[in-house]
Order: C-alpha cells, then structure tokens, then sequence
C-alpha cells in the first residue's frame, strides 16, 4: 500500500505491506534508527513515538495506520542536533547508561511534561512505569525529568 | 618519583561525552547497521525440552520467493568446526566435554534450541520461511531439574556422555573442617535454593556478518562485551585464521554479562554470510531472549554452619548443585569462585567446599552480573537464620564475625588477604544512618496496626580487582591490561582499549583520568572502542575496568606525557625535567610564556624533525598489571513492607555504604550501584525464567518475565566510605556488580525480619506475592 506520513515535520511516501509495523517503517524504511525495538509486544516502551502529539507504541502500531498522521520521533525533538530542555536535562542529570531505553523515556517524558508541566515525582514514576530500563534503577531519570520540568517552570 | 598529576576532572560527576548522541537518536546498535545487498536470518527453534530430530525439511520455505537459503544443522555441521562453545573452549576447565552441532542435527536439548536458519531479503520473509521448515520430533523424556539430572539413570542429553553430570563432584578443606564442626557448641543445617533469573538487556543479542569472498575477509558488527573474544570464537567455529575475522561494535544497549564471546546463532549467521558471499543479518528478538539467549544462578545449597552460643560463625560446609541448563558455557566455572568468596569479609577458619553441575534441558547457564553472588546470598542469609536462633541482633552478629582491619591483614580461610577491607566500617556507618532502635520502635507500633514493617542487612566483598596474593602468580590480581595512547598533530590524546562498554560510560571516564595525567582538557580526549583491528585485546566484565584500564590509561598517559616532554625539550630549549603540560601547553614549570601546544610538539614530530629517538609518531604501547589491586565491598539496609492480605512487598527505604576506592566519576559510579540494586530487587520480587515440570519454558514474553519499573523501585541512599589506598597511584575499584551481588540478600533479610512474628523462616530467594502467602500460610500451619 501507498502511504504518506509526516515524520518529524516532513511528508514521506513510501509503499509498504499491510502488515508492516510503525516502527519497522521508520527505522528501516525511513532509516530513522533513534527509535528502538525492545520486544515487539508493547511492554518495554523503547518504541515510543508521538503520534498526532500522543505518545504510542510504534512496534504496536501498523506503519499504514499512521497514513495522514503527524508521528514525532526522538530525531525530530532537536532538528539542528542540539539537545532539546528535556535532553539537556537529562545529561545534566546522568539519566541514561546504555542508551537503549533512552529514546523512549525521552519520547514519553516529552509527552507527560506537555500535559503535565507540575507533575511531582509520584505521577512522573507512574507515567514512566510502561517504560523499561535495565541499567540505572530510574532514579537517574526520574530526577532528569524533574529538573527539565523545574527548569521549564522558572523559565 | 612519581609526580601526582593535578586532579581536575578524576573525582568529579562530569558529564557523559556519550549522551548527545544517545539522547538525539544518534547512537549505532547492531541493528541499526544496514550494509548493499544485505540479508536477514531468522531460526527455526524447537518446542520440546527434549527430543530426537527425525527429519527436517526445508524445501517449501527454500520455494519461497524472498527467501535465500535455509541451512538445516546438517547444512551447518559441514559449514564450520565441531567443538564446544568458544567461550567455554578458551576457558578449558576440564571435566567431560559433551559433544553437540552448532545447531541441532540428532537431537534438541530446551525450548528455543536452534534447529535451522532462514536467510530471506527480509526479517518478515525469514519468519515466513521459518513457519514452512518442516521439523519431525520424537519426544524424550524431560530433564527438568537438578533432582533429576543427578539420577544416574535419567535420560543423558549427551550421546558421548553416561549421565548428566558434567561439572563432577569435587570437596576441598580448608582449616580444620572437622575439628571445627566437632568442637563447636551447636551445629545449623541449612537448605537454600536460588531461582533461575536472567539478564535481559534490553537490546537483546545480534550480530551483522559480512564476508568478502575476493579478500577472505570477514566482517563482523557485533554486539559484545569483547570484539577480540567474539573475533576468536568465529575464526574457532568458521575454521578462519583469527587475523581474517575484524569485529567491529558500536553502541551495546546492555549486557550484564550474556554477551561474552560468540553464540551459538551468531556464529550460524557468520557462517551463512560465508557461504552466500553477501551480509546476513540476525537481531534476537524479545521470545527469543527470554527463551534461548541463556540464563543464570539456579542453584541449590546444603550447608552446615558451625557456631557458637555467642554468635561465632566458626565455620561452613557447604555443597553446592548447579543447573547449567544444556550446552556448557559459563555454569562449570561458577562453583570455583561461589567456594573462593564463600567466606567473604568474615573471619571463619574453616570452610568445607563441594560442588557438582549437571546438565538439564533448559536454557544454557550464562554469566550475569555477580556469577558468583550465590556466596553472597547464602552466608547473609544464614547469619540472619542463625541470630534468630541466637537471639542476637543482625548487626551484632555481623560485627561479631567481621574481619577487622589488621597488619599485616587478615586472610580469608580460602586464601587470599583481606587488603583494605573496610566491611566493618561500613556496617558501622548503616547504623549510623539507619537509627535501627528507633525503626524497632515504629516496627512495633506498626505491628499493633496489622502493618508489617521489616529491615534487612546484607555486606558483600568483591574482588574488583581483589588484591595481589602473596606468592600468587606473577601477574596481578586480574591479569594484563593493554592500552595504545597518541598524541596527534591536532592535540588530541586518543586511547585505544578493549574495553567495549555497554552503558558503564568508559569514553568519559577513562577520559578522565588521562585528561588529568597528560594535562590536556577533557574535551581533547577520545577513546576509541570496538574494532579490533585497532585496539588491544580486553573484555568488559567482571568490574575489572574501574583499576585495570583507569590504571593502564593513567601509567598510558604518564608514560605518553614523558615522551611527549622529552620531544619538546628540543623545541622550547629546556630540560625535559623543567617542563609541564597545562591545559594541552607545554611550558617551562609556572612559565606561560615559554608555552606551546601539545599539537605542535606532534606535529613537529610528523614532519620527522625532532630526530629518530622521537620519532614520527607520539604514541605508547602501555600495560598495567592491577597494581596493588584490592577490594570493593559494602553494607546495604532495606526496610520493607510486607502486605500480608496481598503479599505485595514495598521497599521503603533503601541504604548502601560502599568503599569501592577512589571514586573516578561519582554519578557513573551511583548509577552502577543503583542499576545493581534494581536487578536485586526484580531478582526477589518479580523475575523467575520459569519452566514447568516437562521442561517447557514458562517466561517468553515481558508479561510473563516481569521487570522491576519505576514504581517498584525506591530511591537509594548511597554512601561512599573513606577508602584506605592500596596503590601508589591507582586506588580505582570496581563497582558492577556489587549492588546485583548483595541486594537479593538484603531485601530477603528484611521479608524475614517483616514476617518474623508469623514465624516465618525463608530458604529461597525468589518471593512474589504469591509465595509470600504461601510461607504466611505455611508458618500459621507449621
């Protein structure tokens, strides 16, 4: 099938099979290999894009479903390859170890802190809690996540 | 004399020269690799525990347009080398060597044994070939436990061999076992059981290989803990002259000690590139993982303690039976080292030792972080039972029995010198932290409320590098390190290692310490990893990184800035011994005046005037034996509640003091610590690869293995304790594993101590919910 999707701001037509998913489109068709793949049955997180600005699942999501739609992944947050406040923070804090995880806490926190700049750190650790770290035991996330949403109040 | 260089980035959390990358997407994992004309595999796996291959056959998927090839374990038999696992080759500890193919011809040995490969234009044309390889079975009885295996008369899994005993029986002594366990005052037995559990990175394994047929060189990107152990076990299994195998490696999303060397799929796909001339790429996927990457710790110990009235722990007999699951790779080797630390940082002076490892139809044991922590497990557990029987409090009985710090140190029973072990201290601090009376208190006005609180203590040692044995052989604690260090015509220091991280953060760390040593900033040095036509060899694993390579890259850099003085000393027309390097200048000592840039040095040197003793290149070869070595070691506190309508468990406070020397970047050294802890906990609470009794593999997706998430995991209180150097210059120690190796003991301990008033004692380390009912259930029965 035929598709257009505009991915991280740019419409993208592409011929894929039904059965094809979201996230198979992006890294290989599109070569957008930031979003990672960590167990295709939508319990890890790694996957995470924004899909018409809400976080989804790519690996459980069919690339023809996203026809027409307006997916961000974590290439599109800092176009000019600069960190974004969240990235930044998230450096700043040492949040991340292997990198694997990474862009889909990056992807899930962006949509969190959107609807809810005031998130203490309960909602945040309940908000990140269908994303799956293996390395740092959270805690190095969470407070990145905290600090770009303190910095994001003062500013 | 040695001249201390001034620390201005060693000790400090500087930020990750890794994360821009990682955190914009940038990172390069194994499947990201995308090579012309590559293809993808795929593998047929079996569904039994056990069962005898009757006939495979591949012709409707071979028919199937998209797919290239399918080789059966026939096809692969006569495509490599016979043998065992590399990794398991080149460690060579003996004892029967069960004969097997790379992948499965006569017979399948667990759920998820690789029968064939399909190689296809696409990952999703594989797996339709796949489902068309047609595979006739005959069921064989199961061996689905231990128990089992050591029955001489259960079913062997090995044709060459009689029985399931692979790893066979052996007992060491060490001090008076008998005189101990005679003239003590009471004598405990003990039967502890340690669940399977398992790595699980969240990249799971893969690897991208490429052979050239015009040059006979093959190219492999992997995912590794060593390019040059990955490079030995293709060029073993392929029958390739080693120096035709370049292995290159990106960024590795996670390990934890499962990707050592070559597996057996990897080595399939190597082999399939080969005979087709074209790339062939293979990503595990998450059944896959969970299923047939390997797993670890089920283990199971019968202990004797010795004591006496007061609390003295005097000694341990101790036998241990380890399930290594099918194919040997790493199981064999564990028991050797759970009997070297079984006395940890304790005084007792005897130890009675045995251990046997059977093979079973389950997953292959593989190493994961702490292969040893079984030690850890037991002993802390068994100081708890035994000060419940003493009535003695636990931190009582651990100060009791902790070695002191003397001089000349004390020994441990097994041998080796307990160097600057600071576990006392460290106990003393927790109670410090933790107002354990005042806890008491709450826990007694909580209980009055039907809320049950608990705490727990576990301390660990770690030999990360351990120290130099005395009369030990003459290398130091964890053999050679290597590292190739340039300076080059644009100032940069580049170091070469082997080290090939996988989170632990080695590009800013090491990093670090030569910024510091040669005198140049942070920023212009780069650490190049993962290819081994350029790098030493090295693996990361075993928390040897932190004092062997921090070491090497120091002395490296040293040695490089000696080099780079002397060159210079032509250049500004002093003495060598009058010059300094500052900020990437050298200069006379405190003369800015008289600087130049350490490019220039090197440039000067390329263009072949600063004579032949210089030469044209500034580079070093340098090594690093562990110097004085030593320990890394702690004490950890939880304090927990127990949900007992629920069984539902909550960590609400968690401490650890820890001495694991000099700190090089405290943040990669807490986020170590806290990833460990976080393992420990999912270990007790959550995660079990669980098989049933005929063997079937029970944990195959993430709703099935559950993993620790933010929610169940508490923030930590860490602690760092004054270290007592060892080394004149590198007092870096090692910190993967300790937090994997002494949480599980911790947080068990304080499910006991929460549960005491039913009574409850715990001999086991896996507690979900459920089980937590079951013992509340059992204690009210008993």
């Amino acid at each position: 099938m035929d598709i257009s999707v505009t991915v991280n701001g740019e419409t993208r037509t592409r011929s894929v099979e039904a059965r094809r998913t979201l996230a198979d489109f992006l890294r290989d068709d599109l070569d957008l290999t930031g979003t990672h793949v960590g167990c295709e049955h939508g319990v890890c997180g790694a996957c995470t894009v924004l899909v018409d600005g809400r976080a989804v699942r790519s690996c459980l999501m069919l690339a023809v479903q996203a026809a027409g739609r307006e997916v961000t992944t974590v290439e599109g947050l800092a176009p000019d390859g600069a960190l974004g406040p969240l990235q930044q923070a998230m450096a700043d804090s040492h949040s991340f170890q292997c990198g694997f995880c990474t862009p889909g806490f990056v992807m899930q926190a962006t949509a969190f802190l959107t609807d809810h700049p005031d998130a203490g750190e309960r909602e945040i650790r309940e908000a990140l809690s269908g994303n799956i770290c293996r390395c740092t035991g959270y805690q190095s996330i969470i407070d990145g996540v905290l600090l770009a949403a303190q910095r994001s109040r003062q500013a | 004399m040695a001249q201390i260089a001034a620390q201005r980035y060693t000790g400090a959390s500087v930020k990750r020269s890794e994360d821009p990358r990682i955190l914009t997407g940038g990172g390069r994992y194994v499947d990201d690799i995308k090579l012309p004309g590559m293809l993808h595999a795929a593998f047929v796996r079996s569904p039994l525990a056990h069962g005898r291959v009757l006939a495979v056959d591949a012709s409707a998927a071979r028919a199937l347009t998209g797919v290239v090839a399918v080789y059966t374990g026939a096809d692969l038999a006569e495509m490599t080398i016979p043998g065992q696992d590399p990794l398991f080759a080149m460690m060579a500890s003996g004892g029967p060597a069960p004969e097997y193919t790379l992948l499965a011809t006569d017979k399948v040995r667990f759920v998820g044994d690789p029968v064939a490969i399909v190689v296809a234009e696409s990952r999703y044309l594989a797996e339709d070939g796949c489902e068309l390889v047609e595979v006739d079975y005959a069921d064989l009885p199961p061996v689905a436990s231990a128990a089992t295996a050591l029955d001489a008369g259960s079913p062997p899994l090995f044709a060459n061999l009689d029985d399931n005993i692979i790893g066979p029986h052996t007992r060491t002594e060490y001090g008076d076992v008998a005189g101990t366990f005679k003239n003590a005052d009471r004598v405990e037995e003990f039967h502890i059981d340690i669940h399977r559990h398992q790595n699980v990175p969240m990249e799971g394994r893969g690897i991208v290989a490429s052979h050239d047929p015009e040059t006979g060189i093959m190219t492999v990107h992997a995912a590794t803990q060593s390019v040059h152990v990955t490079r030995l076990g293709i060029a073993m299994r392929l029958g390739m002259d080693a120096a035709k195998v370049r292995v290159l490696a990106g960024d590795i999303g996670g390990s934890f000690g499962l990707k050592i060397g070559a597996s057996r799929e990897e080595i399939a796909v190597a082999a399939a590139s080969r005979a087709l001339g074209r790339p062939v790429k293979w990503t595990e996927d998450r059944g896959e993982n969970l299923a047939a990457s390997g797993h670890a710790r089920e283990e199971s110990f019968d202990v004797r303690a010795a004591v006496s009235e007061d609390g003295d722990l005097l000694g341990l007999d101790v036998r241990m039976v380890i399930d290594i699951g099918a194919y040997p790779v790493m199981g064999t080797m564990v028991p050797g080292i759970v009997q070297a630390m079984m006395p940890g940082p304790y005084k007792m002076a005897a130890l009675g030792f045995e251990s046997t490892a059977v093979a079973t139809n389950k997953a292959s044991y593989v190493a994961y972080r702490g292969p040893w922590a079984s030690e850890t497990f037991v002993r802390e557990r068994i100081l708890d039972l035994l000060a419940r029987d003493l009535g003695l409090d636990p931190l009582e009985i651990r100060l009791r029995n902790v070695a002191p710090r003397t001089d000349p140190p004390l020994m441990m029973v097994t041998g080796r010198p307990l160097v600057g072990v600071t576990t006392k201290e460290s106990l003393e601090r927790v109670a410090q932290l933790i107002d354990i009376p005042a806890f008491r208190r709450r826990q007694a006005q909580a209980r009055e409320q039907g809320r049950y609180l608990g705490i727990g203590l576990a301390t660990f040692i770690e030999g990360a590098p351990g120290p130099r044995s005395p009369g030990g052989p003459g290398e130091g604690p964890m053999g050679i390190e290597h590292m190739r260090l340039w300076l080059s015509e644009d100032g940069i220091l580049t170091l070469y290692t082997g080290q090939m991280p996988h989170g632990q953060s080695h590009q800013t760390t090491l990093a670090q310490i030569a910024a510091d040593e040669f005198g140049v900033p942070f920023e212009q040095v780069r650490v190049v990893v993962g290819d081994s036509d350029a790098v030493p060899f090295g693996l990361t694993g075993g928390s040897r990184s932190a004092t062997m390579t921090g070491g090497v890259a120091l002395h490296g850099a040293r040695q490089l800035k000696g080099k780079v003085l002397d060159a210079a000393a032509q250049l500004i027309e002093a003495s060598a011994a009058d010059l300094e390097i500052v900020d990437g200048q050298v200069q006379v000592v405190g003369d800015p005046d008289t600087a130049i840039p350490v490019g220039e040095v090197a440039r000067q040197a390329a263009a072949g005037r600063l004579g032949d003793d210089v030469g044209t290149r500034l580079e070093v070869q340098a090594q690093f034996d562990g110097g004085e070595g030593g320990w890394s070691g702690g004490t950890h506190c939880a304090i927990v509640e127990v949900d007992v309508e629920t069984g539902i468990v909550t960590v609400e406070r968690y401490v650890a003091a820890e001495d694991c020397g000099a700190l090089i970047n405290p943040a990669v050294v807490e986020g170590q610590i806290r990833g460990g802890i976080a393992q420990g906990i999912g270990a007790v609470l959550l995660e079990r690869s669980a098989y049933d009794a005929d063997g079937n593999y029970q944990s195959a997706t993430f709703m099935d293995y559950l993993l620790p998430t933010a929610c169940e995991i508490p923030r930590f209180e860490i602690e760092h304790l004054e270290t007592v150097p060892t080394d004149a210059d590198v007092n870096f120690r090692g910190v993967g594993e300790g937090g994997m190796i002494v949480a599980p003991p911790t947080v068990v301990n304080a499910i006991e101590d929460a549960l005491s008033p039913f009574g409850v004692r715990i001999y086991e380390q896996h507690l979900p919910p459920a089980r937590i009912l079951e013992l509340i259930e059992e204690a009210n029965a008993g």
